[in-house]
């Protein structure tokens, strides 16, 4: 239950800031590790003090129905003592008469409509689909390392480290690269990155429109967010060409904007829903790896071709009244938080050239500090819109306390999971999930779909999110009523969230692009895979 | 990706274009890691194997490469195959032999092209020109990253394909080649496979020897100097009339019989002999999948199953020594397949061409249809690496019935008169893919 009281919070800083935990548990060889969010007393465990919890939670989560159920009993009570006479005589005594009725009345519409006017649309998204890679773009490892010790023959250091980053990535035997990557050595012309493009975001549409009988003609808002890949005309006009998209149609095409830009991508169909009523938007996030794939021997910049897979997603969001009923998720927030503002932010993904003038995307050695900061910030703003009113109120009191008697008391960490019942985390590494469960301290279960997702298909940049919420719904586990947070880090450096409620309890997929490999699943992933 | 061309006739040039690694569509897993190779296996270690598959193509199925069909099917099928996209290694330890890994790593698939329309390249492409139909590279030696098996899809002008499969002796033999590329088109026509592969051991084989020169070393390749090759195809009419000319001398002989004993009376006519009293001898080889009668190896046992047995020539007379042949054949028993498979040492020899070697093959390659109205228009076989002697090899023909197709391969000079031969010539072979 979200209170509608203001947050106070102090903006958090360095010194004083409840530090989160980021362990650099990477290959790169510097680790930072920086303090442990200090952990509740052991006492808290004990079975008397979690009931007291509980009911602290209950008392502070219903307080108004708690404190409205006794008024409204009283009043019944003293209706009934006074008897239907003694209120007849009340109402008469108060001489009411037509013009002083009227103008009640009035006020009453008035503010009524003025309230329902401006109260912001409700986005729906009505249904999405993921593109399922064919089974000849599957990439076993031993092939992966084999054309890695062909390509590379004069580097066995790179090999060597490729092969170490692979063993922990967390990434399974049936991830995907895309087919011009298959060759040897890899054959990246911008021929068949448009081939990949139209492959996978033409699969991922059909597939759209198939689920939802939605026709291309009915499409307002067309959205494409393609970090790397940018040719001229836009995947956008691309798909209008493709489907023969209306000429009114107001489409974008984002570029450059990291692996979060699926949630931009989402904010900037919801703003631009709030404007254009009765209108459907169609968000395709994709990224296109072929143009993108490293050809040098640069350590840092070989990280990415060990991750990223070949992936994409296409969403339908309408703020059509007649799609309340079939829709899937409902939108409630958005929250983006950008850290370009910090040089070290800026820079700690960044695309350059290597010694030999290949062209790569370097990852900095402070990524996943500066992914804790971003992530900081992100859910302070976040804690406010969705937390109960139990967790605000004790984090508002250890601040104060904090601030007036002792700073040496422990600050508190807000547990996000009386927020939301299902996470998807973005399936940007081993390392991020990891240090994501440990910090807002989620069970196994939770980041079971973001594990699984990073094991199935790699790390397929923005589309990453869409495969996990359909992993939970393929697992039967989504009720109506839930509560989804996706959270995307990005280049820039971003991190950007979404809550999504769920509109009605979702059947079992029969076909998502998990339907013939999820009784397989949960797997065990082992630390370190022999290769 | 280099491209490599040669003009022996002005007009035909084969040009390869890239190669990639196809994989199987579902990962090996924790099943199968290692596939020990037999004794008979690991004695075919000199040798590779190659065949090309001619289609018409008339449905257009290998037109576009990445996003074709076939590519999906191919996958599906090596699912079925784990030693084929494993890879070779030494197993650890003083036996030190040849084991495959099963890892999935994947088979290579090279690209090519040919500038000549199919009918050209069948009626005037000579034996070497056609080894680029299935290009091969041989094992270096480390071949933890060389694939064993190779596959070329090469597109003619006009239309038309040539699919040429490759691979290393020690893991498969010519009849366990063409069963894959049959199962490969039967999952692409989304048939039933008829004969499943199986990869349990052969009933007996000697206890491991340790090599007995040390280390097992991948072969260097050694084609014995100067070698030629011939196709010459038969027609059914043309065996029914011979096969009923020596009916009376031997009543029950196959089309095999009579033109293994043809061409080895004519080729023993060219050959000098060193010494008078030694005779001209032949090693016939067999395939004893579905012979042995007390624990029958499956018909889709994948790896050697080969039975090399010898035979001297005694007389002249066409129809007695298709009759030897033929009772040398059907005497063949259980006992002697397993005596030969138990003195096999560890010697890397060539088993192929150190006497004249004749290959017996019935299994069908021309059921290999990737669409339903299609048969192969022809299909060749080669070995690699095979010594001085010769080799022939007699093979079912893309016309059905008792037509067979017998490809020679021999010294230049021996071949050359072989052509010309009136005993062959008499019965009006289709002469293509020669090397004259």
């Amino acid at each position: 239950m979200e209170t509608p009281f203001a947050f106070i919070t102090s903006p958090p800083t360095p010194t004083r800031s409840p530090s989160i935990t980021i362990h650099n548990s990477h290959c790169l060889p510097s680790s930072q590790i920086i303090n442990m969010p200090p952990m509740l007393p052991d006492f808290s465990n004990s079975v008397k003090l979690k009931y007291v919890k509980l009911g602290y939670q209950y008392l502070v989560n219903h307080i108004i129905t708690l404190t409205l159920v006794p008024i409204m009993l009283g009043v019944s009570i003293e209706i009934l003592r006074l008897g239907p006479q003694e209120i007849l005589n009340l109402w008469n005594s108060l001489h009411f008469n037509l013009v002083q009725i009227l103008c009640s009345a009035f006020l009453i519409i008035f503010v009524a409509t003025v309230y329902f006017m401006s109260k912001p649309r409700t986005i729906y998204l009505v249904d999405y689909a993921c593109f399922k890679p064919p089974v000849t773009c599957r990439v076993p490892f031993a092939t992966f390392m084999e054309h890695s010790r062909l390509i590379l023959k004069n580097n066995p250091k790179s090999v060597e480290f490729q092969m170490r980053i692979l063993e922990r990535s967390g990434l399974g035997e049936e991830t995907c690269l895309p087919p011009a990557i298959h060759y040897i050595p890899p054959k990246p012309t911008m021929e068949a990155a448009r081939g990949e493009a139209e492959l996978v975001i033409f699969s991922a549409m059909d597939s759209l429109f198939k689920k939802t009988g939605l026709k291309p003609k009915d499409i307002d808002i067309l959205i494409v967010n393609c970090s790397l890949f940018s040719p001229t005309p836009s995947l956008s006009a691309m798909v209008i060409n493709k489907y023969k998209l209306r000429s009114n149609i107001k489409s974008f095409n984002l570029s450059g904007m990291g692996c979060s830009a699926g949630l931009i991508s989402i904010d900037l169909a919801r703003d631009l829903l709030q404007v254009h009523p009765n209108s459907n938007a169609v968000v395709v996030s994709t990224e296109i790896i072929t143009p993108n794939y490293y050809q040098g021997n640069e350590r840092a910049m070989l990280l990415p071709n060990c991750l990223f897979r070949m992936g994409g997603a296409a969403i339908l969001l309408s703020n059509r009244r007649s799609e309340r009923r079939r829709a899937k998720y409902r939108l409630v927030h958005v929250v983006r938080t950008h850290k370009g503002a910090d040089d070290k932010a800026y820079r700690c993904v960044f695309e350059e050239e290597d010694k030999e003038g290949k062209v790569g995307i370097s990852l900095s050695k402070d990524l996943m500090a500066i992914a804790g900061e971003a992530l900081k910030s992100n859910i302070t703003t976040m804690g406010p819109l969705v937390l109960p009113a139990s967790e605000q109120l004790l984090f508002l009191l250890t601040l104060i306390g904090r601030k007036i008697f002792n700073p040496k008391w422990k600050p508190y960490i807000p547990d996000f999971k009386q927020a939301f019942e299902h996470f998807c985390i973005h399936a940007g590494g081993r390392a991020v999930i990891d240090e994501l469960q440990k910090n807002l301290q989620l069970s196994t279960e939770h980041v079971e779909a973001s594990r699984m997702t990073l094991h199935r298909f790699g790390n397929t940049s923005s589309s990453s999110l869409w495969y996990e919420l359909n992993y939970i719904e393929s697992k039967g586990r989504m009720k109506k009523g839930d509560r989804v947070w996706q959270i995307a880090f990005g280049s820039g450096f971003k991190c950007n969230s979404a809550v999504w409620k769920c509109n009605k309890t979702i059947k079992t997929p029969i076909d998502g692009p998990w339907t013939d490999c999820i009784d397989r699943y949960p797997v065990h992933i082992p630390e370190i895979v022999k290769l | 990706m280099a491209s490599i061309t040669t003009s022996h006739s002005p007009s035909l040039s084969v040009t390869l274009h890239s190669k990639l690694t196809a994989v199987s569509s579902e990962p090996t897993g924790s099943g199968k890691t290692h596939h020990e190779l037999s004794a008979l296996d690991r004695a075919m270690a000199q040798h590779t194997l190659h065949m090309v598959f001619y289609y018409r193509d008339q449905d257009e199925l290998f037109g576009l490469y990445d996003l074709d069909s076939w590519r999906e099917s191919l996958s599906t099928v090596l699912t079925m195959y784990p030693t084929m996209t494993g890879r070779l290694l030494l197993e650890q330890g003083h036996d030190g032999n040849w084991q495959v890994r099963c890892n999935d790593a994947g088979v290579r698939v090279v690209k090519g092209s040919v500038d000549g329309t199919l009918s050209e390249w069948l009626n005037s492409a000579t034996a070497s020109q056609e080894k680029l139909l299935a290009s091969w590279n041989h094992m270096p030696i480390d071949p933890t990253t060389w694939s064993p098996f190779r596959i070329q899809v090469s597109n003619f002008k006009e239309g038309g394909v040539a699919i040429g499969i490759s691979c290393s002796h020690m893991l498969a033999d010519l009849t366990c080649l063409a069963s894959f590329i049959k199962s490969w088109t039967l999952v692409h026509r989304n048939l039933p496979i008829t004969n499943p592969p199986s990869f349990t051991p052969l009933p007996f084989s000697p206890s491991p020897q340790p090599l007995s020169n040390g280390h097992a070393k991948p072969p260097p390749p050694q084609q014995a100097k100067d070698m030629a090759n011939a196709t010459f195809k038969f027609s059914s009419s043309t065996m029914q009339q011979c096969l009923s000319n020596i009916h009376d001398i031997c009543p029950n002989a196959t089309p095999f019989d009579f033109l293994c004993a043809l061409f080895w009376t004519r080729i023993s006519h060219l050959k000098p002999l060193k010494n008078n009293d030694q005779t001209h001898s032949l090693s016939i080889c067999i395939d004893f999948r579905k012979k042995l009668l007390k624990e029958p190896i499956p018909f889709g046992y994948f790896g050697n199953a080969l039975h090399f047995t010898m035979l001297s020539l005694e007389g002249e007379d066409l129809g007695s020594v298709v009759s030897a042949v033929n009772r040398h054949l059907a005497g063949i028993e259980e006992e002697e397949i397993r005596c030969a498979i138990e003195r096999l040492g560890s010697s890397n020899r060539c088993m192929y061409g150190e006497e004249l070697t004749c290959v017996c093959m019935e299994s069908l390659p021309y059921e290999a249809k990737f669409s339903d109205n299609e048969k192969p228009v022809h299909v060749s076989c080669h070995v690699g690496n095979v010594a001085g002697k010769g080799l022939i090899m007699v093979m079912p023909s893309c016309e059905e019935g008792l037509a067979r197709t017998v490809t020679v391969m021999l010294p230049h000079e021996e071949l050359a008169e072989l052509i010309k031969d009136e005993a062959i010539l008499q019965l009006d072979p289709t002469t293509l893919l020669s090397d004259i």
